[in-house]
């Protein structure tokens, strides 16, 4: 699967075609009956629509779609609804304006914007983004047009489409690496040799996230609601007794492999948007507490895959009685924003108002105007969240049984709804002390 | 007993001042928020390249070496340019400013 990857990079068959032509965009993918429909069949995923149905998540209208566009949550306390990509007013220090908003990680021109459908639709996705491997991003950039409307600019050289390929980590981390408002805010997960085995035995997003039609595999991140219906999990490549050692075996019905195997987090530990900071660029961004990979430790809960959503909680459903419940590990993220005293509900906010000027309640107010709420009281309040940490992988640093079975260990047995006498039994040496010994003795 | 105890402690102080500040030594790392006002690369298969950054706090033009891989792809497919607010960490080695850390300070 990897070899086909890198020989389709190398050889692809429309080379000619393409030098000959030029590149139009889609329709050219398209010509000459090479990937007929692809791009009206992109037009039904995830990555246009930045929604889908979402099944397992409570408290949601049923019937409607959810995801990055009209979610409200905080981490990005706007959407593609209400802080959608315009010109940010011009900052009162220095006159000077730029462009910003959640759909600049669309693969669109925004004119064609977010789940929009038709031929403009079809003609305006930027195929590029993923699979040139030389695409120039002094292209994908916003601007007005001569009518003044903003649109996000796109790479169709013949150089770039002459690069296509397989999606390599870049193409993928072009969005990601910067969702959250800043580069590995949101995830902090850094996808490298020195961070991720499999990054270190050269394995790139789409060997896991292998997309049929465009549909690409997600798993099941309390905070990651939008799916294309298909999911990837570590068991899917690995037996789900992986082990030499039995014992590590034994746990992994109550424990996912990331619990162990991903023994740290990253990227922003909290945030607030109700105080601005003024940057260099005398704009303002919400004030953001962040940590690189590796740097937090994650939080430990049981999950069934199910998701409770309250206005002051995004996390994980789940218990020990559960037998589909496993304990996994989270990265922990506390958000403050404002809240309607009249509902309860948290509020978005719309982020080109306090860009420019630092006045939270501005953008409050603008975005209500946009969504048509009339009367709301702000307040202001915090939200935690738990997101799924699943990549950042180690083997060497994965954590064996004295990380656990201790009485300073990683695991809270108590909040993991084990009684006290379970909890003296679980966190004493006996549990492991033959076992190390004799490893300790092999090894020396 | 007491003495050779005590010989130890001071002994092992010692060694954790100069493990310190030996440590001190090195990591002499300096922290920057600054505008790119030049990018030097080599072409499409450099290993190295040259950005000068404004410093926003002093207005100080400073050059850094940038070496590490994920940086300079960013170079060469222009996803940082002139222009581009950046956060900096660098090193001081045999003179020349070592980047450790090279970020865009925005995001979406
Ligand atoms: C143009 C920006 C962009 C690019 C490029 C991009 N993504 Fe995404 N991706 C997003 C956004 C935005 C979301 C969130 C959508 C939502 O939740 O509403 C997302 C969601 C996802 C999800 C979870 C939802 C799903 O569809 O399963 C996965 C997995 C994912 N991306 C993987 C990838 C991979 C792998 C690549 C590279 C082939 C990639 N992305 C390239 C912007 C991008
Ligand atoms: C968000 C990123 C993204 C965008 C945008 C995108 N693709 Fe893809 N594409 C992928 C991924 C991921 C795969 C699967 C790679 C794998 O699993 O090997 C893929 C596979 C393909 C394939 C080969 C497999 C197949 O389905 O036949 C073709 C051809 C293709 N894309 C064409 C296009 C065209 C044409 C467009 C624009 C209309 C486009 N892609 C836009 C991510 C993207
Ligand atoms: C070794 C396999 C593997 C690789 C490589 C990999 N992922 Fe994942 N990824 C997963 C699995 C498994 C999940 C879902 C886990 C779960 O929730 O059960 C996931 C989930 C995700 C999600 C959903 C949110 C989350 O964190 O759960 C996104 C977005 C994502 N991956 C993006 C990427 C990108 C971008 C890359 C490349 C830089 C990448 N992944 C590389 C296995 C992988
Ligand atoms: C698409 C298939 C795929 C998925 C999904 C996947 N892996 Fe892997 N994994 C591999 C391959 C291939 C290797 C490298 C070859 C090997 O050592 O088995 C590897 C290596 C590893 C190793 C190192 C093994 C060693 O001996 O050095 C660990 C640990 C690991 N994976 C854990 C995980 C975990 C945890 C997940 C889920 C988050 C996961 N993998 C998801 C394919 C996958
Ligand atoms: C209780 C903790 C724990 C759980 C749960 C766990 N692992 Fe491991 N795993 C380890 C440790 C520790 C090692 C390193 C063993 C060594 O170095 O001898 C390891 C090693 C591995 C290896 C390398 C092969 C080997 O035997 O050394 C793979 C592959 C792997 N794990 C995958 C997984 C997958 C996939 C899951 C989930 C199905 C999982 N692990 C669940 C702790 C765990
Ligand atoms: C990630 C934390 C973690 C690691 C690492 C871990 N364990 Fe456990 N272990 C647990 C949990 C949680 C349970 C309880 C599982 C349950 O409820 O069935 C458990 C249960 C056990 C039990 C059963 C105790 C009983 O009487 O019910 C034994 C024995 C055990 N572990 C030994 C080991 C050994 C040996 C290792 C190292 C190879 C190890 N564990 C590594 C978390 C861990």
């Amino acid at each position: 699967m990897l070899l086909a990857g890198v020989a389709a990079a190398k050889e692809h068959p429309g080379k000619e075609y393409i030098e000959r032509n030029g590149y139009q965009g889609p329709s050219t993918c398209e010509a000459q009956g090479c990937h007929p429909g692809t791009a009206k069949e992109f037009l039904d995923t995830v990555h246009w629509k930045h929604a889908s149905p979402v099944p397992n998540v409570e408290g949601l209208e049923p019937g409607k779609e959810y995801g990055m566009k009209n979610r409200i949550y905080t981490m990005c306390n706007g959407n593609d609804i209400v802080n959608h990509l315009k010109e940010i007013p011009a900052s009162p220090v220095t006159g000077k304006t730029k462009f910003a908003g959640c759909n600049t990680c669309h693969p669109g021109n925004h004119i064609s914007d977010v789940g929009s459908v038709g031929k403009d639709a079809e003609n305006a996705i930027d195929c590029l983004v993923c699979h040139a491997s030389k695409y120039d991003f002094r292209r994908r950039r916003a601007y007005k047009d001569e009518t003044g409307r903003v649109v996000m600019g796109q790479d169709r050289s013949k150089e770039a489409a002459l690069s296509v390929g397989r999606p390599d980590v870049r193409n993928c981390m072009v969005c990601h690496e910067s969702a959250g408002g800043g580069v590995l805010i949101k995830r902090g997960f850094a996808y490298a040799r020195e961070t991720d085995v499999h990054a270190k035995n050269g394995m790139v997003c789409v060997d896991c996230h292998a997309a049929k039609n465009h549909r690409i595999p997600t798993g099941f991140d309390p905070n990651n609601w939008a799916s294309d219906g298909i999911r990837v999990s570590c068991e899917d490549c690995h037996k789900e007794t992986p082990h030499k050692d039995g014992d590590l075996n034994r746990h992994v019905a109550r424990i996912a492999c990331q619990t162990c195997h991903i023994p740290r987090t990253g990227g922003a530990i909290a945030k607030d948007f109700t105080r601005w900071t003024q940057g260099a660029d005398k704009f303002y961004e919400p004030t953001t507490l962040s940590k690189e990979a590796n740097e937090t430790t994650p939080v430990y809960a049981w999950y069934n895959k199910t998701v409770r959503n309250e206005p002051h909680f995004i996390g994980p459903k789940g218990s020990r009685e559960e037998m589909g419940s496993r304990i996994y590990p989270f990265k922990i993220f506390e958000g403050k924003a404002f809240f309607d005293k009249k509902t309860g509900n948290l509020l978005s906010m719309d982020f080109a108002p306090p860009m420019s000027t630092g006045d939270a309640l501005a953008g409050v107010a603008s975005a209500a105007k946009t969504l048509g709420i009339k009367e709301y009281e702000p307040v202001p309040g915090w939200q935690t969240i738990y997101f799924g940490s699943t990549h950042l992988v180690t083997k060497e640093k994965a954590l064996t049984c004295f990380h656990c079975h201790s009485r300073n260990g990683v695991l809270n047995f108590r909040a993991l709804e084990y009684a006290e006498k379970e909890e003296e039994k679980l966190t004493n040496a006996s549990i492991y002390f033959d076992k190390m010994a004799e490893q300790q003795k092999e090894e020396w | 007993m007491r003495n050779t105890m005590l010989v130890g402690w001071v002994a092992a102080a010692a060694i954790l001042f100069l493990l310190f500040a030996g440590g001190v030594a090195t990591a002499d790392e300096m922290k920057m928020v600054g505008d790119v006002v030049k990018i030097e690369i080599s072409g499409p298969n450099a290993k190295t390249a040259k950005a000068t950054l404004k410093d926003t706090k002093t207005g100080k033009l400073v050059t850094v070496i940038v070496n590490d891989d994920l940086t300079l792809d960013k170079f060469k497919d222009h996803r940082i340019v002139v222009g581009d607010e950046i956060r900096c960490k660098y090193e001081v080695q045999d003179g020349k400013n070592v980047s450790k850390y090279f970020r865009k300070t925005a995001g979406c």
